[in-house]
């Protein structure tokens, strides 16, 4: 306990309501939040230091105390939380209101400058640029979305600008042709959805994000949105609505399920693994899409389904969520281990998962902890590969 | 006394298999029974067709039923003008002994031979009808005090509120709101404080006596003769019963100026709550609006050096002050300093919906309140939430206190009685009653109390508290003018008659009635006063000169049984023991034991007592020289969380235990033949052991030099 | 034309039900007391002690029950449930269904018939904890002290052929239907614990030493499955380390969002059995805050003890150790600014009370429930809700309630 008294100012946890968290004073101060907390799973400072109720707290006071990275940008907004708050407290919101109010004041941790700034300038997170947006689909017969087409695909900037993701998008592109499906993109005049860069704080950048996709949707005609990323779901679905951007937005994984019940996607190879799935937090816990992987993996011939004993709404984020994908995080503290950890235990031979993000921290951790012969897939990879 | 008795053995539930039953009624006969019959099952139909015509062609006095436990066919073995002896040949013997072996069968003939002791000193209680006057007296015109009267008045009774100011209401009158405010709570109405007192000004069954209080109250349930006391003069009325609501007094907060009280910005939940209901939320150093308040929970409660215990409703109490200076101004900050938030069952909706108002909620420990700038508050507190000091600069501080029974220090009844005026305390000021299933029975016949003066309450809990109470106080009426006795032996019409001529002054029994039914002359004379009787008998058990009995509950009639007792001599090596049980939860234990299939030793005879508080020394004098080897009482455990239904029966046993003691060593008898074991009634799996480490102590000891 | 009728009708025969029947009938009214299953007492009969004064819940119920076979005025019906409710205050006819007890009305022996039977079917009284015969009497305090087949023991061919063989037994009984005509209607159907397989993270459906509150008072009674031993459910082993997970779904918007107000009493309660059983007995309370309302000074003797251990936190998951057979609770542990993993050998999920009538409504028109199931009380229909049916309350509370109640019918 330090000797200088805190001095609460309450003004500024009415601030914190009326940007955006609203829940904050609902807070019964349970500890529960803290206690399902993914960092209590993993060794180190972050670990020590981040404590979800007590920043709810300090905010309700008004009082200093956790604005350090460490801290309140320790949040990977996995959705534990929110999921079990017993008051229907969103601490996840109340952070992302904190960093705001944090980066208004100049103070945006060192690791998002960059990211920010290439938003700002190229339209994307990945320093890319913004006519490599459509890089991934060479050699591939990609549709341009139309007057008549049905489906946009939108694909997630990592999925653009990162080597291993663009696979994903091409395996989402190659289902779509092989299904018959009436999709196509937009390409470069698409920017990000914008879900990452408002969880760490920039309110700004995001709205003229999401400002300029409704207005170029609009102008397309858009009515239906496939996303490869749950992150981008998330936004188009839950945040894009009250800023007029009304879609019917599914995740690939949820349309691959219906065509393969309706016979347009036929797995005919064999996939004889065993195959582990890792519930991405933005498709489980936030969009609560549990059934529609599962069901993709089932439909893969020979393949035998497993699960880890922390799945569905208590599978546990890969670390990359809120802006962390950007961060550095230390050995011994990384939550993929922690995946790859519950689907050696289950002996898997593919780690199944549904999100860039999900794809590209575990396989990170799968690669450090050396455990090759397990490989991490995307599910699109999978099922491309079977029909 | 039973002049003619019957005695019929069953002989279903293994009690003809366990003994020879005709040698049974042999012994029946030889004890005086007029007729003595077997059945197989007494129960049915055709047993109790053969009891009945027996009773009726032998015109008999007196019957005992040697069969089941008392407590099983209750119903069944109702008779009519006939006392009734339940002889248990099955839970005490059947169930409980091995077959067909010789102490099996003396055990089943004594319990005969006690049986025609008891009937020898029986007489079937009369009871006596008394007049009642069918009002009762409400002490206190609060919502507690209104809502009992209303309730009483819609059950035809007169009502007499007795209220010391100058209008009906109470505390109630000072609350600006009542909670919860704004919510719909089905389980919590709003009280309607102006519709009570309408509705009790309208009722023509209801007198009110306003600035009036009791100066006195002498005699009895439906013989109260109450002295009104007020500016002008006395009058005295007759009640039947007493419902006290004389309500409760906020906690004195001179004593917290270590929480800041005497500073000009601290006040007392009570006087925010005036502030509120006056318009005018200031701060009382210059009226101005505060821009903060901080809320101190747990002031003065919860604190060995005040009030340790919680006062239940001042976290909601704080919860809707917090609404009231929202409503004022939305922006108006508002801390809560508290140990813990105590909104139970519905009221946690409160607690969630306040907070949404931006309540500031710090769990922690004041550890100062000093003035600052201006008239400001400057608090130090330790925030446990954070581990961290803070520091409030504050407009007002408001002190949650808690609730005192105006009992605590004020006399309301002023009762005539020699033990004293008030009702007893269990602790705090607060009445001592059975609190857990018993929560209205008072140490005082027909005298209840309710709301905040039996318990710290809300206003919607008093409401139902003062139904309750109400109920029992025109319940009481309608037992007591029947002659008949109130919780816990309701029903029983038995009186204690006092042989006042042999009495010999020794107060024993003023002193111990845990009712104070018994005044006392100047000389020191008991004065019974029947409707305050609640027929445990401790009077009976106190009196060294025995001259209380009641007429199916007396001394001679418990001698008999035991002088009954065959008592084989000491080279039979059967030992002797008489078991007291308290007829509450030893016997139902025995009872269960016995269901249970467990076994007990075969050389223990049990009689059942009302309470141990009616056991009598001289029992022991009786047993002992009778050549029984030891005397064994089972009952409740005493003290703080005492288990007795007559409040102290099994502790006054004790303290008798230890007088006897003193003279059994002086006549040279170990004081280890008499054994007190406390029982509760689930303890059923420690009978065999109890009575078998007892049997093995007086093997030790030998036999009893007194038998033949 | 409708006749006025004072009598009452009290259903529910748990303590509250039995003090209205009681407390009523003592005021001169006729009552009907109607349980649903085969014996008086509810759910505490079924406790090993009341709190604050530990004192057996049986000591009560003992001379309530005594009341009632002295006063005729209570006409106790059991094995019997309300169907129909129709008429108006002062006139009701209220239709039961009397399920048999498959015994025959002349059975003397109420115990001695059944021993040879073996315990087959799971035992209610116990939560399922243990086994009971198809017939027996329910209890050793079971009132009317009668044995009772269980219908669902007929469903088995074999067992109804031991059945058939006993001479008491009478499987020819048939379902009875009465009408019951009444002026009032006092309802006492108390209340079922919370289901604690919907709180997912506290793995109470993985963990068999992962139990709730009602359970482990069954394993502290001495009637109970393990004779009052403090045994874990899945080795037997001595239970001397036990968390008490406070708030287990109460206060809780995704479970029940009102608090039950008695759990804290009852895990400090509960508390004093470990530590009476072991000397060593050591138990940790995870809560959010004490609500130990009217029973401060108990409260403070249990705080006193060094043994009993009070972690501000709602615990946040259970872990096991399939070598040692540990269990482990997490939580904050916000006092000591720390983060706690506590092994223990059991761990108790103090739950709350769901009123029956959330799911089993009055069958009668006109009444309303609040939010959360509790039946509102309607003078004008002189229906009155009391105990647990009307807010999670403790005994105390529940008798004031009722004796309340019987006064409030009075005014018909």
């Amino acid at each position: 306990m330090s000797e200088e008294p805190k001095v609460p100012i309450p003004e500024l946890g009415g601030a914190v309501v009326e940007t955006g968290g609203e829940t904050l004073y609902q807070c019964m101060q349970c500890g529960l939040c803290t206690a399902s907390c993914p960092w209590r799973l993993v060794e180190g400072d972050i670990s020590r230091d981040f404590n979800t109720r007590k920043v709810q707290h300090m905010a309700m006071l008004g009082v200093e105390g956790y604005e350090t990275e460490d801290i309140l940008f320790a949040c990977t907004t996995c959705g534990v939380c929110v999921e079990r708050c017993p008051r229907e407290c969103n601490p996840i919101d109340n952070m992302r209101v904190l960093r705001a109010m944090i980066g208004e004041s100049g103070s945006v941790p060192q690791a998002y400058r960059p990211v920010i700034g290439s938003l700002n300038s190229n339209g994307n997170p990945w320093q890319g640029e913004a006519k490599d947006r459509t890089a991934w689909t060479k050699d591939m017969d990609v549709p341009s979305f139309g007057e008549d087409t049905e489906y946009l695909l939108f694909v997630c900037c990592t999925s653009c600008y990162d080597s291993r993701s663009k696979k994903i998008a091409r395996a989402v592109a190659s289902l779509l042709n092989k299904a018959g499906v009436s999709w196509g993109i937009i390409g470069e005049e698409e920017q990000c959805c914008g879900e990452a860069v408002r969880k760490v704080g920039s309110e700004e950048t995001f709205m003229t994000l999401a400002e300029h996709n409704i207005k170029i949707f609009g102008e397309k005609g858009v009515k239906k949105i496939i996303t490869t990323s749950p992150h981008c779901l998330y936004s188009f679905r839950n945040e894009y609505p009250e800023l007029g951007g009304e879609f019917e937005v599914l995740h690939y994984t949820q349309l691959m399920d219906k065509l393969i019940e309706e016979g347009k996607l036929k797995p005919t190879k064999d996939f004889a693994k065993k195959v582990i799935f890792h519930d991405p937090c933005y498709l489980g816990r936030h969009n609560e899409v549990y059934e529609a992987p599962r069901n993709v993996i089932d439909s893969l011939p020979k393949a035998e389904r497993v699960e880890m004993d922390r799945f569905g709404p208590d599978s546990i984020c890969c670390g990359g969520g809120g802006g962390r994908i950007w961060m550095e995080t230390p050995p011994g503290a990384r939550f993929g281990d922690l995946r790859v950890s519950d689907a050696v235990a289950k002996k898997a031979d593919v780690l199944a998962t549904a999100c860039p993000y999900c794809t590209i921290m575990i396989d990170a951790s799968n690669m450090a902890m050396g455990k090759e012969e397990m490989e991490v897939l995307d599910i699109a990879e999978m099922l491309d590969q079977v029909t | 006394m039973a002049e003619k008795v019957g005695c019929f053995v069953c002989t279903g539930c293994k009690i003809g298999d366990a003994v020879d039953i005709e040698q049974v009624l042999s012994v029946a006969n030889e004890s005086g029974a007029v007729v003595a019959k077997s059945h197989e099952a007494l129960c049915s139909k055709e047993g109790l067709d053969l009891i009945k015509s027996e009773i009726e062609s032998n015109e008999l006095g007196g019957v005992i039923i040697a069969a089941c436990s008392q407590r099983d066919h209750v119903d069944t073995f109702r008779l009519p003008n006939v006392f009734v002896h339940r002889a248990n040949m099955r839970e005490q013997m059947a169930w409980t002994q091995p077959p067909q072996e010789e102490d099996t069968q003396m055990l089943a003939e004594d319990i005969i031979r006690m049986g025609f002791g008891k009937l020898q000193f029986t007489d079937i209680p009369q009871p006596e009808d008394v007049e009642v006057h069918n009002r009762i007296l409400v002490v206190g015109g609060g919502v507690t005090g209104m809502s009992a009267a209303l309730n009483a008045a819609d059950a035809g009774k007169e009502v007499v509120i007795v209220e010391k100011e100058g209008e009906l209401g109470g505390f109630a009158n000072k609350l600006h709101k009542i909670f919860p405010k704004d919510l719909d709570l089905a389980a919590y109405p709003e009280p309607d404080v102006d519709a009570l007192k309408e509705k009790v000004s309208g009722n023509d069954k209801i007198t009110v006596e306003f600035n009036t209080t009791v100066a006195s109250i002498a005699g009895a349930p439906a013989k109260f003769q109450v002295e009104l006391k007020n500016g002008s003069g006395q009058k005295t009325i007759n009640a039947d019963s007493v419902v006290v609501a004389a309500g409760w007094k906020p906690y004195d907060a001179t004593k917290l100026s270590h929480l800041g009280y005497g500073k000009p910005n601290v006040v007392t939940n009570v006087e925010f709550e005036q502030m509120a209901k006056d318009g005018k939320i200031a701060r009382p150093s210059d009226g101005k609006e505060p821009e903060s308040v901080l809320f101190v929970q747990c002031a003065g409660s919860r604190d060995d050096d005040h009030l340790p215990y919680c006062s239940n409703i001042c976290c909601g109490a704080t919860l809707k002050q917090i609404t009231y200076l929202k409503d004022l101004n939305p922006e108006i900050a508002a801390y809560v300093v508290y140990k813990d938030i105590r909104a139970p069952g519905h009221y946690e909706e409160v607690y969630r919906q306040v907070q949404k108002q931006n309540a500031v909620m710090i769990k922690g420990e004041i550890e100062a309140v000093e003035e600052g700038d201006d008239g400001k508050l400057n608090v130090q507190a330790t925030d446990v939430l954070m581990n961290e000091p803070v520091f409030v600069e504050t407009d007002m501080v408001v002190l949650a206190t808690g609730m005192v029974p105006t009992t605590l220090e004020e006399d309301v009844l002023n009762l005539a009685y020699r033990q004293g005026p008030e009702l007893p305390e269990r602790e705090y000021g607060f009445p001592n009653s059975h609190f857990v299933c018993f929560p209205y029975e008072t140490q005082r016949t027909a005298i209840y109390a309710a709301g905040a003066v039996r318990m710290p309450m809300d206003l919607a809990t008093c409401i139902d508290d003062a139904a309750g109470a109400a109920a029992k106080a025109v319940q009481s009426i309608n037992l007591i003018e029947q002659g008949l006795a109130i919780h816990p032996r309701v029903g029983d019409a038995s009186l204690p008659d006092f042989n006042l001529s042999r009495c010999t002054q020794c107060k024993r029994c003023t002193e111990e009635c845990p009712f104070g039914a018994l005044n006392e002359d100047e000389k020191g004379t008991p004065q019974p006063n029947p409707t305050r009787c609640r027929r445990c008998g401790v009077c009976m058990g106190a009196c060294p000169e025995r001259i209380v009995e009641f007429p199916d509950y007396n001394i001679q009639m418990i001698s008999q049984q035991i002088k009954n007792m065959f008592v084989p001599d000491e080279f039979e090596e059967k030992p002797r023991v008489v078991c007291m049980v308290c007829e509450n939860d030893a016997m139902a234990a025995i009872d269960m034991a016995a269901k249970n299939g467990l076994k007990l030793n075969p050389f223990v005879r049990i009689i059942p007592l009302r309470c141990l508080g009616s056991f009598n020394i001289i029992w022991v004098a009786d047993a002992l020289s009778n050549g029984i080897d030891g005397v064994l009482l089972l009952g409740c455990k005493s003290g703080d969380d005492y288990q007795c239904h007559f409040i102290k029966g099994s502790e006054l046993c004790e303290t008798r235990m230890g007088n006897v003691q003193d003279t059994l060593d002086r006549l040279m008898l170990e004081s280890e033949r008499l054994r007190l074991e406390h029982v509760a009634i689930t303890d059923y799996k420690k009978i065999p052991e109890i009575f078998d480490s007892f049997l093995e102590r007086l093997e030790e000891l030998g036999p009893n030099p007194y038998k033949d | 034309m409708s006749s006025q009728h004072t009598s009452v009708l009290v259903v529910g025969g748990g303590i509250a039900g039995v003090t209205a029947a009681i407390e009523s009938a003592e005021m001169g009214r006729e009552v009907f007391l109607v349980e649903k299953s085969p014996t008086l007492g509810g759910r505490v009969s079924a406790m090993n002690q009341y709190f604050p004064k530990l004192c057996p819940p049986l000591c009560g119920l003992e001379i309530n029950y005594r009341r009632i076979k002295d006063n005729p005025k209570v006409r106790v019906f059991t094995s019997t449930s309300v169907e129909k409710i129709e008429g108006n205050k002062g006139d009701y006819s209220v239709t039961v269904k009397i399920t048999p007890r498959y015994i025959k009305d002349s059975i003397t022996d109420p115990v001695h018939p059944f021993e040879q039977l073996e315990a087959t079917l799971p035992d209610e009284y116990n939560y399922g904890l243990s086994k009971k015969k198809p017939a027996q009497i329910p209890h050793e305090m079971a009132f009317p002290f009668k044995p009772v087949v269980d219908p669902v023991a007929l469903e088995d061919e074999s067992t109804k052929a031991q059945l058939e063989k006993i001479d008491e037994v009478d499987l020819s009984q048939q379902v009875e239907e009465m009408t019951i005509k009444v002026g009032s209607i006092i309802w006492a159907t108390g209340w079922k614990p919370y289901d604690a397989s919907r709180i997912g993270y506290l793995k109470y459906d993985e963990y068999q030493d992962v139990i709730t509150n009602v359970e482990f008072e069954r394993l502290a009674a001495v009637n109970g499955p393990t004779e009052g031993k403090l045994l874990r459910p899945s080795d037997g082993r001595e239970a001397k380390r036990i968390a008490f997970v406070q708030c287990a779904g109460s206060r809780d918007e995704a479970h029940l969002p009102y608090c039950s107000a008695v759990c804290c009493m009852a895990s400090l309660k509960q508390s004093t059995y470990v530590r009476e059983a072991f000397e060593d007995g050591e138990a940790w309370i995870f809560y959010i805050d004490i609500r130990a309302n009217r029973y401060e000074s108990f409260y403070r003797k249990i705080q006193d003890d060094e043994k009993v251990h009070f972690i501000k936190g709602k615990a946040g998951g259970i872990e096991r150790d399939p070598e040692s057979g540990d269990l482990f609770v997490i939580s904050e542990d916000m006092e000591n600014s720390d983060m706690v993993r506590i092994p223990v050998d059991l761990v108790v999920l103090a739950t709350g009370m769901v009123p029956s009538t959330a799911d089993d409504k009055v069958p009668m028109d006109g009444l309303t429930y609040d939010d959360y199931g509790f039946l509102v009380a309607n003078p004008d229909k002189a229906v009155y809700p009391v105990g647990c049916t009307k807010r999670p309350v403790d005994v105390s509370a529940s008798v004031q309630d009722a004796t309340g109640a019987c006064i409030k019918v009075q005014s018909n």
